[in-house]
């Protein structure tokens, strides 16, 4: 184990939009990295289904990649084929298989060119600043135009793409590509393309590669002294140009396209050797982690095998012979019989079983390199955990786990979804901390909770698909909290003196607001007026009061209570006496207290083209909205706005519609907000008639 | 102090007085310094003033980042409300937060057509009625007359009142003897209120070049405090 091995390695995933031929494109390479036998047999681990974002195309032809990382290994180097979701959320899920890839290859097909997929998909990786290749795929197909495409690249998504290959014919006629690099013709023989024969330019496509490999030399100059030198002197070798395409790649400044037909089995061992000449090795990525320990200041980890370990657990999958959890070890190395430290649970733990997963088996090894992604057998863990040496207590991911926003009662369909449904639950808190469930008491209903209505909507999908869990669903219910206004006073009997045990318990005091969302409660009795083994009592019923406040039925927050006077009775004073009063204290003061409701108010960051700009800002102004900033970057807008949660459903249709489908948004949680005074009428009076949870209409 | 006294007392009443009672509506206000002397402070100072009167501000920018902008208001703000221990003062924050919105168009070479489209399309499609414009980074040498005037026209159009910042880029002497920026010498017709930056040692002093239709020199006697970065009077 040593720098040199680490260098070799890649670790990749493979972005694409729909009808591009990802599915078609990773069973190539699984089978020209010699991974499977034959081209259609790839199954699924575990027979579960593919994941709610495949490709339709997998699922109908029975070929899924369900591993959340597939080990390949082409001319001595190893490369990391990562599972990257295609669906157009930012959910945590997307966010870690971005984190732990070093370089993508941006898969589009020659005829469709540029989609609003690939628009979204670019955007996250972008986002996550990852360096990429371009594969222009389906040049067999009528209506195939590279060219076109390239420039939708450079227009569409502000990429400075440069072709690296032209075709040789196009659409039925495809036969190869020329090479600008080494100015050869490259051929696919064999019955599945398997054997590359490489012979001097055809003759009638001459002048245009020499035009393409100018302009192909030109752009890439820009990234090497040497080679614009040689260029001007007529000296270029092909290093001097893999050496300014990988620097430019790297720095993300450039983004070298491929062309090929996956399914006609040509173009992707060039791409493979792209891989390996143009995209990062571990070594060459930036990847930060946070010292819980320093108030989660800033550590850059690098990338040496010789150092602590950091790894990062960043899927579970549940197999046939248990739960498995990939990671990606980011410094240091692993070995079997390791101990290792969970920096969220704050358990230490034994690695155990250590395995590698490539396309048809899981290989068991005793270590792991530096920079490798692995799994570990059998770990009670969740998706998004560190893991450390002992002595380090770093984490990858902020600790703070925002509050869910959205909650949502399901219902089973039947008792075999009912049972799959647990399943499905169990599985998808484990992985996703922002997604809870429980059972609501009061109804003896389901509830799931989430971060926004798509993230829901998505889980219940994949009950549906990976579980087979049919579910109903309610109304979806914005958490609404109650918060006072005013400071007033308070001064409560609790008393049920007729006949029999008595209660007696009297507690005055006043209420106050506070900043955040806190409770506090204060002591400040004197002279023993009620007895000190009571005053836990008091605390108990405010907090008990509060949990449901008399307005919607909601939480109530930023809230300090202070009791200053009271009165006991010798014998009829007790715990449940006293909590009593506090609760009946809390429920008599609150009216006065001016209270109103609070909703949640979310960051919303609408991208998307220009043109449909003043399509965004009309539609966050109806949905009472505020909009904070613009940035116009070309032919794209980027707008951030804060829009309370509740004027948030169905966005996401609306936003397809009224921009074509090229638009984006994400949504977080900002803060609480005042709900304007008729809506607040309106809020209280449902509750009132109903007398049940608020529902959104 | 309450938000109505703050504003009555603010500096920017006696800017007001000395240009004619306010840029006005239509026109175009320019400040103009070399880099670094204190611009953009006195444009996010002015912005700011116009926030807490009710009104609404579009801040343009031409930058990479809104952060930055957004940083510069909430320090201003600060030493405004410290200033004359403004009550209220994060309910005040919020409620003006509402009434300004920053567009940020960060492509080289972009057109002012363009930019006047997205403004338009705020102000209706958004619903933003702004009062006041601020371009704070425009590069006034690169762009020509036609696109001051275009801007001009625009603003009368929505009836609203602009402010330039113009960065001075060239040699000494800067400025011609009326005050007026000798690389604004073309456009001085169409601006209607300019004002320079002097940067004198410990402060800088706001020079009054242009007021409306007058060509005077007057001492506006305000300067920027360089440790508050606020407008303030020049008291002798």
């Amino acid at each position: 184990m040593n720098t040199e091995a680490i260098k070799r390695m890649r670790n990749i995933g493979i972005s694409a939009h729909i009808d591009s031929g990802k599915t078609t494109l990773t069973e190539r390479i699984l089978f020209y990295c010699k991974k499977i036998h034959a081209i259609h047999e790839v199954h699924g681990k575990d027979g579960v289904g593919a994941t709610m974002d495949s490709m339709d195309l997998e699922r109908e032809r029975g070929i899924t990649i369900t591993s959340a990382a597939t080990n390949v290994t082409w001319l001595n180097n190893p490369i990391n084929i990562i599972d990257t979701p295609g669906h157009v959320d930012f959910t945590i899920e997307v966010e870690r298989a971005l984190r732990v890839l070093d370089g993508a290859i941006l898969v589009l097909s020659a005829v469709e060119g540029v989609q609003s997929q690939s628009i979204t998909v670019d955007r996250q990786l972008k986002r996550y600043k990852v360096p990429r290749l371009a594969f222009i795929n389906k040049a067999d197909r009528t209506g195939a135009n590279p060219y076109k495409v390239r420039d939708q690249l450079v227009e569409k998504l502000n990429l400075n793409a440069v072709l690296m290959q032209i075709p040789i014919g196009l659409e039925d006629r495809f036969q190869g590509v020329v090479d600008l690099t080494t100015m050869k013709a490259i051929y696919f023989d064999g019955e599945s393309g398997e054997e590359l024969r490489v012979e001097e330019v055809p003759s009638d496509l001459a002048a245009e590669a020499a035009k393409k490999r100018e302009t192909m030399l030109d752009a890439v100059s820009m990234f090497s002294d040497e080679l614009a030198e040689a260029f001007l002197e007529g000296k270029v070798t092909d290093e001097l140009v893999y050496a300014a395409v990988r620097k430019g790649t790297i720095a993300r400044e450039l983004c070298p396209v491929f062309i090929g037909s996956a399914y006609k089995n040509k173009g992707v061992q060039p791409l493979l050797d792209a891989v390996v000449r143009f995209l990062p090795n571990p070594t060459e990525v930036t990847n930060v982690a946070l010292d819980l320990d320093k108030n989660e200041a800033e550590v850059t980890l690098v990338a040496d095998p010789s150092l602590p370990t950091v790894a990062l657990a960043f899927k579970l999958e549940d197999g046939q012979y248990g739960q498995l959890t990939y990671i990606r070890v980011y410094q240091g190395s692993l070995k079997k019989g390791d101990e290792l430290y969970n920096t969220r649970s704050k358990r230490r733990f034994k690695v155990g079983r250590l395995v590698r997963m490539h396309a048809d088996n899981m290989e068991d090894i005793s270590e792991s390199e530096c920079g490798d992604i692995v799994a570990l057998f059998g770990i009670e863990c969740a998706s998004g955990d560190t893991f450390c040496s002992p002595q380090l207590n770093y984490s990858m991911t902020s600790m703070f786990v925002p509050n869910p926003v959205i909650s949502l009662a399901i219902t089973p369909k039947d008792k075999k979804s009912s049972d799959n449904m647990s399943k499905a639950l169990n599985r998808f808190t484990k992985e996703d901390p922002t997604f809870r469930s429980f059972v609501d008491p009061e109804s003896n209903e389901t509830i799931i909770q989430g971060m926004g209505e798509l993230h829901l909507d998505v889980y219940i999908e994949r009950m549906k698909r990976e579980y087979r869990a049919e579910v109903e669903t309610g109304k979806p219910q914005v958490a609404y909290r109650e918060a006072i206004s005013q400071k007033a006073e308070f001064d409560y009997v609790h008393k049920k003196q007729t006949g029999g045990a008595g209660q007696y318990g009297r507690v005055a005091g006043f209420v106050e607001p506070i900043e955040g969302n806190e409770y506090e409660f204060v002591n400040s009795i004197k002279g023993g007026a009620i007895p000190t083994e009571y005053i836990s009592s008091c605390d108990k019923g405010f907090r008990k009061a509060i949990e449901k406040g008399t307005l919607i039925g909601f939480p109530v927050v930023g809230v300090r209570v202070t009791i200053n006077d009271g009165a006991s009775h010798p014998v009829d004073s007790s715990d449940m006496a006293f909590q009593f009063a506090a609760i009946g204290a809390f429920r008599q003061v609150y009216p006065r207290a001016k209270p109103q409701i609070l909703e949640p108010i979310m960051k919303v960051v609408v991208e998307g083209p220009t043109e449909y700009q003043g399509n965004v800002f009309a539609s966050i102004n109806q949905r009472r909205g505020i909009i904070l900033a613009t940035t116009e970057d070309g032919n794209f807008s980027r707008v951030e706005a804060e829009v309370p949660l509740s004027e948030m459903f169905g966005y996401s249709t609306a936003l397809r519609s009224m921009t074509q489908g090229k638009a984006e948004f994400s949504m977080e949680f900002l803060k609480y907000g005042r709900v304007p005074t008729s809506i607040s009428e309106e809020l209280v009076r449902t509750f009132q008639d109903s007398n049940q949870k608020v529902v959104v209409r | 102090m309450v938000k109505a006294e703050l504003v009555k007392r603010s500096p920017l009443r006696i800017l007001e007085k000395s240009i004619n009672g306010g840029v006005g509506k239509g026109n175009i206000a320019v400040l103009a310094s070399r880099k670094g002397v204190g611009k953009t402070a006195c444009l996010v100072h002015i912005a700011t003033d116009k926030l807490l009167r009710g009104g609404r501000v579009i801040h343009v920018s031409f930058a990479a980042r809104v952060d930055h902008i957004v940083s510069w208001y909430d320090d201003i703000f600060k030493e405004i409300s410290k200033w004359k221990n403004l009550d209220a003062a994060v309910e005040i924050h919020d409620e003006i937060i509402k009434n300004r919105v920053i567009m940020n168009f960060n492509q080289a070479g972009i057109q002012t057509e363009q930019v006047l489209r997205s403004l338009g399309a705020m102000i209706t499609d958004g619903q933003f009625p702004a009062d006041m414009v601020i371009f704070d980074g425009f590069d006034l040498s690169v762009s020509g007359r036609s696109d001051l005037a275009a801007v001009k026209s625009f603003a009368k159009s929505v009836d609203l009142e602009v402010w330039f910042s113009a960065s001075l880029k060239g040699p000494d002497p800067l400025f011609d003897d009326q005050w007026i920026p000798r690389e604004l010498s073309a456009y001085a017709d169409i601006i209607d209120v300019l004002i320079s930056l002097q940067f004198e040692g410990d402060h800088v002093r706001l020079q009054l070049a242009k007021d409306h239709d007058k060509l005077n020199p007057g001492n506006l006697h305000l300067k920027l405090d360089p440790k508050t970065l606020l407008i303030a009077e020049d008291k002798p």
